[in-house]
């Protein structure tokens, strides 16, 4: 199994048999993941898998039946809401759709962590937003609604949101599905940088393999529920499970059917 | 046969009493949240704007008519019996302590509580109540409360405008119709106001406005799947919050009725 390049390194991020389930369709299945303070962990696996339903459970929106998730050695699926919020401050979320509050403009939703939080003056508080639109290429559009906003802007919008808190861990929820390529690339490049300049702990969900060749540091494959392949790059490209090499082929025929996802999730 | 309707309307029964139970929960959540800081003073005043000025010209037309009915209804009867003297006390009497603020608050529930729902649960569908959560920000203070304080101030203000046109609506009638003079009208209208009768109205308003916030948010808060959701949430809020004014609005009359003339 995968050691990973940092094996001194301690785990950021500790799953241990997780279960999730929705009206009576098991999502999580007794998951077990580790990412290594940080690293880079990109997760893969079909639509409707359960990686936002990860994401969303390690930063306490969801909260599982049973398992336990550790981040940073505290076991956080105990803690009540409350204590939950100290943790939150130090993870990031980006969301799948964005999720930007469409009563406040691009610049309260980029601020909206040093606005309620912090005693930050108004003027480093702005230079702050500024910094974190540039980092995404969405420089000056502060006074800007949501609604005026393309999917792939408000993505990015909703990245420098995450980026203008400082997180120590970021959840990257399909940064680059809906982008154009050339911005694709820019977040890529975004989501390196964070691990090399400011040794961010991350995971990422995608589904362009060759966006998560570039940018793992392990890439780890969801399937029913569980992990059932967690590697480097290369040996996930090197990978024999028959599952493991249909997906990244992008292959209709082999082990996982069409009706897949129908049978997944399957009903107690 | 009678089986079945003894067990449906147990059924029922328990299902208001859970649905009462939980947003009882929820109003505890919100006062607790309300009265801890940091308090934000903007977003309140942003949802009082709201709710305040559009629905005053709505609640006062409606009470305008509603006076006038009250008048012509009262003067059918009262007439057979030479007694048309006391229509001004009845007008006064009804709308102040049950039609204004029943009225008032039926209005604003179809109004403002059902633009909460509306609100509160396209955020829910659309991920920006997670994503509250997710940055450390209690969508109970930061959504509930503001709207909740909002309708809380607003709604009693709204009743009293309410009420002071009813029974100016009465007085239109009265006056030209079946001229009471103007000035016996209001020394009328104001000997018969007992100020028992304007503090059981406010402090029905009151509850009535802490029914439709909370409804409106428990509605919002809980919505299921994407803009369908939200529709079946928005006419439930109003169903809800109509029958529960309605019930409230029965049992706070018989309390008041015990207490003061028992
Ligand atoms: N809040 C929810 N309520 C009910 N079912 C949900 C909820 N969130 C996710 N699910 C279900 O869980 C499964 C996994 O969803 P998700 O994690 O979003 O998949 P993906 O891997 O594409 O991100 C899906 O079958 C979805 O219908
Ligand atoms: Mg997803």
């Amino acid at each position: 199994m995968y050691e990973g390049k940092n094996s001194f390194m301690k785990d950021m991020i500790e799953i241990q048999d997780l279960y999730k389930t929705f009206d009576r369709v098991q999502v999580l299945n007794g998951l077990n993941l580790h990412v290594r303070e940080g690293e880079t962990k990109v997760v893969i696996g079909r639509s409707g898998a359960g990686k936002s339903v990860l994401l969303k459970s390690i930063i306490g929106i969801l909260r599982p039946e049973s398992g336990s998730i550790k981040i940073n050695g505290v076991d956080v699926t105990q803690l009540s809401d409350r204590d939950f919020d100290a943790v939150r401050r130090n993870i990031g979320l980006v969301f799948q759709g964005g999720a930007l509050f469409d009563s406040l403009n691009v610049g309260e939703n980029v601020g909206f962590v040093l606005d309620e939080f912090s005693k930050m003056p108004a003027v480093e508080k702005r230079q702050r937003v500024a910094h974190a639109l540039s980092l995404v290429g969405m420089s000056g559009i502060e006074e800007m609604m949501p609604s005026q906003l393309s999917g792939g802007m408000r993505k990015r919008v909703s990245l420098a949101r995450v980026l203008c808190m400082e997180p120590k861990i970021i959840l990257y929820d399909e940064p680059t599905s809906e982008v154009d390529p050339i911005t694709s690339d820019a977040i890529q490049r975004l989501i390196i940088e964070m691990r090399d300049r400011l040794k961010v702990t991350s995971i990422v969900v995608m589904h362009d393999m060759n966006a998560a060749y570039k940018i793992a540091d392990s890439i780890a494959m969801f399937y029913h529920g569980q992990v059932i392949a967690d590697g480097t790059p290369e040996e996930i490209r090197n990978s024999r499970h028959p599952v493991v090499r249909q997906f990244i082929s992008g292959d209709a025929v082999g082990p996982i059917t069409e009706d897949e996802s129908m049978k997944f999730g399957h009903v107690k | 046969m009678g089986h079945m309707i003894i067990r449906k309307s147990t059924l029922a029964v328990e299902g208001l009493l859970r649905y009462v139970g939980q947003l009882t929960l929820l109003l505890m959540r919100i006062l607790s949240a309300a009265i801890t800081p940091p308090f934000s003073a903007y977003r309140i005043l942003s949802q009082a704007r709201r709710v305040g000025p559009g629905s005053l010209m709505i609640a006062c037309l409606v009470a305008l008519f509603v006076g006038m009915i009250i008048a012509l209804q009262m003067a059918y009867m009262m007439l057979k019996l030479s007694a048309e003297i006391y229509i001004p006390n009845v007008i006064a009497v009804s709308l102040t302590r049950e039609l204004g603020p029943v009225l008032t608050a039926l209005i604003v529930a179809g109004r403002v509580g059902a633009g909460i729902t509306a609100e509160i649960g396209s955020m829910v569908v659309t991920e920006q109540v997670d994503a509250l959560k997710a940055f450390a920000a209690d969508p109970v203070r930061y959504l509930a409360v503001p709207r909740f304080l909002a309708l809380a101030v607003m709604l009693p203000v709204l009743t009293i405008f309410a009420v002071l046109v009813g029974i100016f609506g009465g007085f239109l009638i009265c006056n030209f119709k079946l001229s009471i003079s103007s000035h016996m009208y209001w020394s009328m209208v104001s000997d018969s106001l007992a100020i028992k009768d304007i503090v059981t109205g406010l402090a029905k308003t009151a509850f009535f406005g802490i029914i439709i916030a909370t409804v409106g948010c428990f509605e919002g808060l809980n919505v299921k799947g994407g803009a369908d959701g939200v529709g079946r949430a928005t006419t439930l809020s109003v169903v809800r919050s109509f029958i529960l004014i309605i019930m409230f609005d029965c049992f706070f009359t018989f309390i008041f009725y015990f207490l003061f003339n028992a």
